[in-house]
């Protein structure tokens, strides 16, 4: 199973990043002071990383505004997470401990169930790339908050702005 | 005279085919509208077609990022008939999603390299927007476009857009010099009197304000705005019109019917 | 009869009377006390229990959403006027008011009406056009993206199953939302912040719309707090079919195929869940999110089907899913459904979900077995699943196996007639309303009014939605919702005009779309708001170039609980008034909705919202060159004021923000603006119109006002000019006097501001002669914006510019 994330290059807008900051502050949060968006994508169905590469490549990735990062998954767990590659040079994103108080990541993933239409063309373009597995994606939504936001304030943003738990669970960091 | 035959090509989210098809017909031409499945299968008959467009939509619904799919479905399943045909010289309209696609399979702006080297990303303003934008018709040489889809057209013309990704980018400064010597921008969006517009006569944040390129050889004719939404005078806010009764979208479909007819 | 162990029995036989009630409400049945005995009474004589398949399926049959019942059912109605007391009883309110009102004008030219998807009027000799709206409120609550969603996808299904299928347009979207202005802590647990509500319907709307290039061309929206937790999403579909498309006819031996998704356990209880009230653990899975490629590709391939003649009917999975798509087009005949053949997403659903399962994108044809391969292959060539899972019969019964076990074998008439008719009571007590103190304000007093009127949420621009729809896909909307003489700026247009010139070719007519709303007018008067809503569509539809002649209305009521009988009786008040003002136009109603029980409740205290009527407009215009807009065109064109001006300002919006709690609500004179509309017809189709539009919310200032800034022009307008109605004073007939703030911006209906050129003048005025109209001003070149009553020495003037700026800035994220 592979996780692939997909970032904006440097130097280039993303414009649903800058949105978001906008919404947060229209909700009253005045101490987030940037917001990074990128779409995540879960590929599970006995692809090789070599096949996870070019799918993030090829298919996931805009090769002139974005940049991947391909995750192994081991038992299905993120902690385990291990990057086995990505197009991205260390200056192109940032990484920042997890520990800093200043940063928080805001997950947002369709509960099981709930239909996901970016997923189900996945799967057709995936085989049109000549990869014929059966594979299953899952598509989610990632926020990269900077500045120093209360739990109870990243859970007023995570349910309130960017997922309807009715629908979708989300996951704070 | 025998007909000009058309090829539209569609697939699932494709949705301006029908007045692209009536665009074209208005010029004189035989339309036929395929499913990518029906050239798939039968990949020769893409030839037996004068003009080959891209029209606009969602294709597979703009899932990922627009036009990407089919972008890719086309260069893995038919990628050498549709560069055969385009190194040709044959006319090649990609209008909205269209552009997306010839653009994402790297068909524009180069065609021999057959590789992704510009996209069209997200609006500045972050969303969807349908308006009226004015463009500048590019004329380099002899007062005259030198895309074939672009002859006989005014200084700046209007046009409707309607689209979330048309942010033209190319991959570095030396590709848009590139564009600019060659004479490969065909439209920019401008302000009425042809100069620097603002948002939303912006309507995307576009490098250079382009709407529109071609290939060196001026064939293949990519654009956000969509023509043939403005065939007839009667489709303009204001019902302007030329001759009494068309619209300047009708000018760059009749180009590439004449083109081939002659 | 086995039952496998998907399939349960469910004992009712031996239930008593609370009991029934238990069993209906823990399976969220939304079935009466007499509807549970109805079905113990037939189980009875079958000597059997029902499976769970079988109360399933009679609870989606018999459900509000289905059946209709309150509006079809018995209504005891009282009416109180002026300590006048009338009672009538309505044995089916819909057949003796509104199908009653078509029935009588007996139109040739509506050509299906009240019994398909859509209703279905004549465009040319050889094609009709269909036209329905439908409403999405409660999912749309829940979860607003994905509710308008699938709203805009469901009806574009009514009109894709709409005889053997139209081809889809143009949409039309009506909102109803809570004020975004209220304070988060101001909202009730569970309900989502009206402008999450807003922005998400948009988006919903935007998405599933732009991705079936199907342009959105026209709408509404009204902010009012009673809509904070129960929102409401009116979705339209019009669309063109071949008249030869328009019957269809179900023959036993005709196989059943299911096109399109597949069945998931999305918006299980959908129809049944509709007739509940929204509380905090409202059934998740409630909710369903659309997939519009998938529909997109029914779209493409079922037309092809269409004219290859493959199939015999069609029709839409909705509420209910399977259980009423197959209900509705076997009750007939009979049918026989394997659901083990129905194609699922996922593993695990029991027999009674897959058959009332509400998930998306699906179409039930029905197919003559000769045709079978031919129309699967037309699917299947473009990536469409088709799935044949069983046959319509002669046997009247409903019949459905699981795996070889039988799991429903009810018969089709008890399935369709047999619900009891519930008995309703129903009060309407008239409210007095009566003329405000005059309204005294300085000029710069109103000048405030008039730049708060049009910054208003109910009057401001809503350019920001309307401009995330492709208004203009498929390249036939030719009067646009958003109106210029410019690329640069544009004014709110009445109506649009859709030319169908790629369907129907070298067709030179027009199909024009409108509507009217106002549930302020109905606070105070639900008949005048019926009325006026009525009165609305149709001079919205006339301000571009219609011909009342050929316009057919669409009614849908969004109400609160119909148990109460006040809310009912003012739904039978408005009901009355759409019969009344139906004939007095000579225009029919062709088909309708209606969702009742818009209610939320909250530690126990209930929310119930404004009511509200839709009214729709479809019309056909000969000729789409004869067709206007909103924008000023010249400068020196003189202004004219068609229709009478009367003290109306009760429910107006200066009333709102002005905080007056009388005055009289706009009523409607048929006989007066049936009149001009005719003539407004005939003086376009002569040329003498160069600019119209309708006056309704915030009165003559606003509509003057939008004609102005839309234009970037500017106007001089002599208030005094202005004509009001007659009163009487002892004996003598008046002028009724009004003050310049009450002339400006009473809402009275029928009138219209008209731009004509100097030259044209006498011709227009001999049109005119005879109506109530007056030139009240012309077109300046100055950019200035003027209002000016010598009588009262009041002078408004203000830049177009700073108007445009007021009513631009409200809603632009």
């Amino acid at each position: 199973m592979f996780k692939i994330e997909i970032l904006t290059k440097k130097g280039f807008k993303n414009p649903r990043s800058e949105h978001v900051l906008s919404d947060i502050c229209g909700i009253g949060v005045k101490d987030v002071t940037k917001v990074e968006y990128s779409p995540l994508y879960i590929i599970d169905g006995g692809i090789s990383s070599v096949e996870a590469e070019t799918i993030a490549c090829e298919l996931l990735s805009d090769r002139i505004t974005e940049n991947y990062i391909v995750y192994l998954m081991q038992s299905g767990t993120e902690r385990y997470c291990k990057v086995v590659s990505k197009s991205a040079t260390e200056g192109d994103f940032v990484s920042v401990p997890s520990s800093d108080p200043n940063f928080s990541v805001i997950e947002v993933w369709y509960k099981k169930g709930v239909t996901d239409t970016v997923s189900e063309s996945l799967v057709k373009a995936v085989k049109d790339l000549g990869i014929v597995k059966e594979i299953k994606v899952n598509t989610g939504h990632k926020y990269c908050l900077y500045g120093g936001v209360s739990r109870t304030i990243l859970n007023i943003i995570a349910t309130k702005l960017l997922a309807n738990t009715l629908i979708q669970e989300c996951k704070i960091r | 005279m025998k007909k000009v035959k058309v090829l539209i090509l569609r697939t699932a989210g494709t949705n301006c085919d029908w007045e692209t098809q009536s665009a074209f017909e208005l010029c004189g031409a035989a339309v036929e509208r395929v499913h990518i499945n029906t050239l798939i299968e039968k990949k020769d008959k893409i030839f037996e077609y004068d003009i080959l467009a891209f029209p606009g939509g969602f294709s597979y619904g703009d899932d990922i990022a627009s036009g990407k799919i089919l972008s890719n479905e086309i260069k893995s399943k038919l990628g050498d008939k549709v560069r055969k045909y385009a190194l040709d010289g044959k006319p090649i309209i990609g209008i909205c999603n269209g552009f997306q696609v010839l653009v994402k399979m790297g068909l524009l702006p180069d065609v021999k390299l057959f590789k992704q080297v510009s996209t069209l990303s997200y609006n500045d303003s972050n969303k969807f927007e349908c308006r009226w934008v004015y463009l500048k018709t590019e004329k380099k040489i002899g007062n005259e476009s030198c895309c074939i889809w672009a002859k006989n057209l005014p200084d700046v013309i209007s046009l409707p857009v309607a689209h979330g990704e048309g942010k033209f980018i190319p991959n570095n400064e030396k590709l848009l010099d590139n564009l600019n010597k060659n004479n490969q921008i065909v439209f920019r969006y401008s302000s009425k009197e042809g100069n620097e517009p603002e948002y939303p006569l912006a309507p995307n944040g576009s490098a250079e304000q382009i709407a529109g390129i071609c290939n060196i050889k001026g064939n293949i004719l990519g654009l956000m705005p969509h023509p043939e939404r403005y065939i007839f005078g009667l489709q303009h806010p204001a019902k302007k019109s030329f001759n009494g009764k068309y619209g300047w979208g009708k000018v760059i479909f009749q180009n590439a019917v004449d083109f081939v007819g002659r | 009869m086995k039952y496998t162990a998907d399939c349960k029995v469910i004992e009712v036989l031996n239930l008593s009377d609370e009991q029934l009630i238990e069993l209906s409400k823990k399976n969220v049945l939304s079935l009466s006390l007499e509807e549970m005995k109805a079905v113990q009474s037939y189980f009875k004589k079958l000597k059997r229990n029902p499976s769970d398949v079988e109360i399933e399926t009679i609870a989606q049959t018999w459900s509000e959403h289905c059946k209709h019942k309150t509006l079809t059912g018995i209504i005891e109605y009282t009416e109180e006027r002026e300590g006048e007391k009338t009672k009538k009883t309505y044995n089916n309110l819909l057949k003796e008011t509104i199908f009653k009102a078509t029935v009588e004008l007996n139109k040739k030219w509506c050509l299906s009406v009240f019994k398909d998807n859509a209703g279905i009027i004549e465009f040319d000799l050889e094609n009709g056009v269909a036209f329905k709206v439908e409403t999405h409120n409660h999912p749309s609550a829940l979860e607003p993206y994905g509710g308008s969603a699938t709203g805009i996808g469901g009806v574009i299904r009514d009109i894709l199953g709409v005889g053997l299928g139209a081809k889809p347009l143009a949409n039309t979207d009506v909102f109803c939302f809570g004020d975004f202005g209220i304070e988060a802590s101001k909202i009730p647990e569970g309900v989502h912040h009206p402008k999450r509500i807003m922005k998400g319907v948009v988006s919903g709307v935007r998405d599933y719309g732009n991705r079936m290039g199907i342009p959105t061309v026209n709408g509404a929206i009204c902010f009012d707090d009673g809509y904070t937790a129960n929102p409401l999403v009116y979705c339209g579909t019009m669309g063109i079919i071949p008249k030869d498309k328009i019957y269809k006819e179900v023959k036993p031996g005709d196989l059943i195929l299911v096109v399109g998704g597949k069945t998931g356990r999305d918006g299980i209880h959908g129809a049944t869940f509709s007739s509940v009230e929204l509380d905090k653990e409202s059934d998740v899975s409630a909710v369903q999110i659309g997939n519009p490629i998938i529909e997109k590709k029914v779209l493409d391939t079922m037309i092809k089907a269409r004219d290859l003649n493959l199939y015999r009917a069609v029709t839409d999975c909705g509420a209910g899913g399977l259980s009423s798509a197959v209900g509705e087009l076997g009750s007939k005949t009979g049918a026989v459904v394997y659901l083990d053949k129905v194609p699922l997403k996922y593993d695990g659903l029991r027999p009674w979900e897959i058959w009332i399962s509400e998930a998306q994108e699906r179409m039930v044809f029905a197919v003559p077995p000769e045709h079978k391969e031919e129309i699967i292959e037309v699917f299947e060539k473009e990536n469409v699943e088709a799935v044949c899972i069983g046959e319509f019969t002669n046997e009247g019964k409903l019949t459905l196996l699981y795996n070889g076990e039988v799991v429903t074998s009810v018969d089709m008439e008890f399935l369709h007639e047999g619900v009891p008719k519930p008995v309703k009571r129903a009060v309407y007590k008239m409210k007095e309303e009566k003329i405000q103190e005059p309204v005294k304000m300085n000029s710069s007093e109103i000048s405030i009014s008039l730049k708060a009127l049009l910054a208003d949420l109910n009057v401001c621009s809503r350019e920001w939605i309307v401009r995330q729809y492709d208004h203009e896909v498929q390249g036939q909307t030719i009067i646009k919702p958003l109106q210029g003489n410019n690329i640069e700026i544009s004014g709110p247009g009445d109506a649009a005009v859709i030319f169908p010139y790629t369907v129907v070719k070298d067709t030179k007519r027009g199909i024009v779309l409108s509507n009217g709303l106002n549930p302020q007018y109905g606070k105070i008067n639900p008949y005048k708001m019926a009325a006026s809503a009525i009165e609305e569509a149709l001079r919205n539809a006339v301000a571009v170039g219609a011909d009342i002649r050929r316009i057919s209305l669409l009614d849908n009521f969004c109400w609160g609980n119909p148990n109460d009988p006040e809310i009912l009786g003012s739904l039978v008040c408005a009901a009355k008034a759409c019969y009344k003002i139906s004939k007095a136009f000579d225009i029919p109603f062709i088909s309708g909705k209606d969702s009742l029980h818009n209610e939320y409740s909250i530690d126990g205290k209930k929310y119930s919202i404004p009511s509200a009527l839709l009214i729709s407009a479809m019309g056909v215009i000969e000729n789409v060159e004869n067709t206007i807009t909103m924008p000023l065109k010249n400068d020196g064109n003189k202004i004219f004021v068609l229709g009478l001006t009367r003290n109306e300002l009760g429910g107006s919006v200066f009333a709102k923000i002005k905080n007056i709690c009388s005055g009289i609500v706009p009523d409607v004179y048929p006989k007066e603006s049936k009149n001009v509309m005719e003539k407004i017809y005939q003086a376009v189709s002569e040329n003498l119109i160069e600019s119209c539009h309708d006056c309704s919310e915030g009165g003559i200032a606003v509509a003057v006002s939008e004609m102005a800034f839309s234009a970037g022009k500017g106007v001089k307008i002599d208030i005094d000019a202005v004509k009001t109605s007659y009163v009487l004073k002892g004996k003598e007939e008046i002028r009724e006097e009004m003050t310049p703030a009450e002339i400006l911006f009473s809402e009275s209906n029928g009138r219209f501001v008209v731009e004509v050129k100097s030259d044209n003048e006498e011709k227009f005025g001999k049109i005119f002669k005879g109506t109530a109209f007056s030139e009240i001003g012309c077109v300046s070149n100055d950019k200035e914006v003027i209002f000016e009553s010598k009588k009262n020495k009041v002078k408004i003037q203000e830049d177009f510019k700073v108007l445009l700026n007021s009513w631009r800035s409200t809603i632009n994220w």
